[in-house]
């Protein structure tokens, strides 16, 4: 039942932003409706894992663990991006860059974006979950392009394009999955609930090109490299509250789908296909990655090409397929999505307090924006697989599993790359957060919304790096059910 | 359609190819018996044949540039290599090899259609081209799950109508912003954003 507050509440919300006056009340209104949400996607989660079986509603809703745990993440990220948006609008309305007009038709499309992700995981059919996918590109664009200048509009028609055109190879491969079915003298369904259980009658050579058209439709949606030319633009130009949104879920919202496929995937050709071709993907977009980063400029485009890289981490995780690896990866998911929208919601701040992307104008970050210097500082460190924090545990967890499944070489590369990207990072970070104001600028203060986002997310980030060690063996049992590896 | 050199006559040769994909629906639903297909086939008919070119147009005439697309590829040349992709997805579709021989002919119709869509995206310069190319990909699609399985599940057909037809909005809405800002709709020209 949780399933229909969580889907109802930001279509309410969405018409509430409609209708009221003023954005401020709007912004509260999204932080108690979003606390809700997080709310009973908590018991949801909690049921379903416990349970341990999928229960669907009028067979058009399918819920298992899985899905539970994507629309857990969501709910989180929204939470605390609707906490941030508060005083984010604020600033951009005292700076003249939005009218109370265009304030409302952004927590419009925020609530709409986010009624659109939460459908994604919901839904049993797999065309409607398509058809769903393709909602969230359209809504975002406009979100993409939010600020209505060249570069963003710019940002927003290469995004709005390349991920349609991405997402109609996996519509062609959706339809070979169920060509797949209706050969096998099946009735034609594309319901999950019914595709699961046969899988491994269907005919094998269909699903292999199938799965290489899902691979390539959603990777380009979910920002795998060579596919991941968009990312960078919109996840630059959109709004920071979006920004997070993007990286921290949108991205994962198609890992679901290429996950789903994936299961009957396994089930019906076997582990070694699916893994290898993920192994490849997650390794290229390993290198492109880490390559820009080393010679990036411009602050949120060093950020969106570090979610390429995690993009790359969770689907190496995919690919070796072992169920610790898919137990991290699984957890990466969610870990990722924390770190990355906190670091978003600094460089919002940033850019807001110097007006440039520009890492090499911007220096002292901790003498203008004290808090924000200090969040970023640590959440670099979060990001980069520090202990104490989570996402330490799970990169950790998939290089045991690469050690233990014997896969010397993706351990020595993820290693490798790692520790690059991890030096990138210190060096850009460090020359931005340290040394001398530029002149004429002034420390700041800084909204109590903002700060209490910024305090929500490190909290989960802190906390789950400890209890995550400590439920291991419950998280393992979880993942084997899921993918019954 | 490939030899199309300018935006109205782009705009006519997707009309008449949707036309054509809801004359094969049509006759599919009168062999298969199935009441849904008619009433896909209705659909295509209004929003394909009628609704969507008739949006294109508007967006077109507001939006008042000078009309040509831009060829990267002349029209002879890309006719030629139009062909070439034809025999290309027939080849593609034997190999794949499943479905009786009878349908391997909509097959290939199904992925001559989706490759020149490609084709059409990335050889124009336009940004109207882009969209049309989108709309003729989305109809290979559509022949495609034709010819081999009869159609999708009926709401997932319509979910399907709906997202295109919405989509097609949005882009217009972005040709029409793009238009605004930069004075043109070359997308070769949009290059602010690199690295």
């Amino acid at each position: 039942m949780q399933i229909f507050v969580i889907l109802a509440i930001p279509l309410l919300l969405a018409a509430g932003s409609f209708l009221s006056g003023r954005q401020k009340i709007i912004g509260i209104a999204n932080c108690i409706g979003y606390g809700l949400v997080l709310f009973s996607g908590i018991i949801l989660l909690k049921d379903t894992a416990l349970s341990g079986r999928g229960c669907s509603f009028l067979g058009f809703i399918y819920l298992d663990a899985l899905s539970a745990f994507f629309i857990f993440i969501i709910s989180v990220i929204a939470f605390s991006v609707s906490l941030y948006s508060i005083g984010y609008i604020d600033k951009d309305m005292a700076g003249g860059r939005l009218s109370g007009k265009k304030a409302k038709l952004y927590y419009l499309l925020f609530n709409l974006f986010c009624f659109s992700m939460f459908f994604v995981p919901a839904v049993n059919n797999l065309g409607m979950m398509w058809v769903a996918i393709e909602m969230t590109t359209l809504i975002s664009a406009f979100l993409v392009g939010f600020y209505n200048t060249k570069e963003s509009v710019e940002a927003a028609w290469k995004y709005i394009i390349i991920c349609s055109v991405g997402i109609i190879f996996a519509l062609l491969g959706t339809i070979l999955f169920s060509c797949a079915f209706s050969i096998s003298g099946l009735s034609r369904s594309l319901n999950w609930s019914d595709m699961a259980g046969v899988a491994h009658i269907l005919d094998k050579n269909i699903l292999k090109v199938a799965f290489i058209f899902i691979l390539v439709g959603y990777g380009t949606k979910a920002g795998m490299a060579p596919m991941h030319t968009w990312l960078p633009d919109a996840h630059s130009q959109a709004p920071a509250p979006i920004s997070a949104l993007l990286s921290g879920v949108l991205l994962k919202t198609s890992l679901y789908a290429i996950l789903r496929f994936g299961i009957i995937v396994i089930k019906g050709v076997g582990l070694a296909y699916f893994g290898h071709l993920m192994l490849l993907f997650g390794l290229i977009s390993l290198v492109i990655s880490s390559g820009f980063i080393l010679v990036q400029k411009d602050l949120k485009r060093l950020l969106a090409y570090s979610s390429i890289e995690h993009v790359g981490i969770i689907s190496i995780g995919f690919g070796l397929g072992t169920p610790l690896a898919a137990c991290g990866a699984l957890l990466h998911v969610l870990n990722h999505a924390l770190a990355k929208s906190l670091m978003f919601f600094g460089a919002g701040n940033i850019v807001n307090a110097y007006k440039k992307h520009n890492m090499n104008a911007i220096r002292g970050v901790i003498r203008a924006l004290p808090f924000t210097g200090i969040m970023l500082l640590l959440g670099v460190f979060a990001l980069c697989g520090f202990p104490p924090f989570c996402l330490f545990v799970s990169e950790i967890l998939i290089i045991i599993a690469a050690f233990t499944n014997g896969s010397y070489l993706i351990a020595a590369l993820l290693l490798l790359f790692l520790s690059v990207i991890f030096g990138a990072f210190i060096y850009h970070f460090g020359k931005m957060l340290f040394g001398n104001l530029p002149k004429g600028m002034t420390p700041s203060g800084e909204p109590l919304s903002g700060k209490l986002a910024f305090l929500f997310l490190f909290v989960l980030i802190c906390a789950l790096g400890i209890v995550l060690v400590l439920k291991i063996e419950d998280l393992l049992w979880i993942t084997r059910n899921l993918f019954q590896l | 359609m490939v030899i199309a050199k300018r935006v109205p006559a782009l705009i006519r040769s997707f009309r008449y190819q949707s036309f054509f994909i809801f004359l094969v629906t049509l006759s599919a639903g009168f062999t298969e018996r199935q009441g849904d297909l008619y009433f896909v086939a209705l659909l295509i008919l209004v929003l394909k044949v009628f609704i969507i070119p008739v949006l294109l147009n508007l967006t077109a005439k507001r939006i008042n540039v000078d009309e040509g697309l831009g060829l990267f590829v002349n029209s002879q040349l890309s006719l030629i290599v139009a062909l070439i992709l034809s025999y290309c997805s027939w080849v593609f579709s034997r190999s794949l090899g499943f479905g009786l021989y009878h349908k391997l002919l909509g097959q290939t119709v199904a992925f001559s259609v989706l490759f020149i869509g490609a084709f059409l995206m990335i050889s124009r310069m336009k940004a109207f081209s882009q969209v049309a190319g989108l709309l003729v990909m989305e109809n290979g699609i559509f022949l495609f799950a034709l010819s081999v399985s009869g159609g999708m599940p009926f709401f997932v057909e319509i979910a399907i109508f709906l997202d295109v037809f919405v989509s097609v909005i949005i882009m217009g809405l972005f040709v029409y912003r793009i238009n605004k800002l930069f004075t043109h709709i070359d997308v070769t020209k949009l290059s602010r954003l690199k690295g």
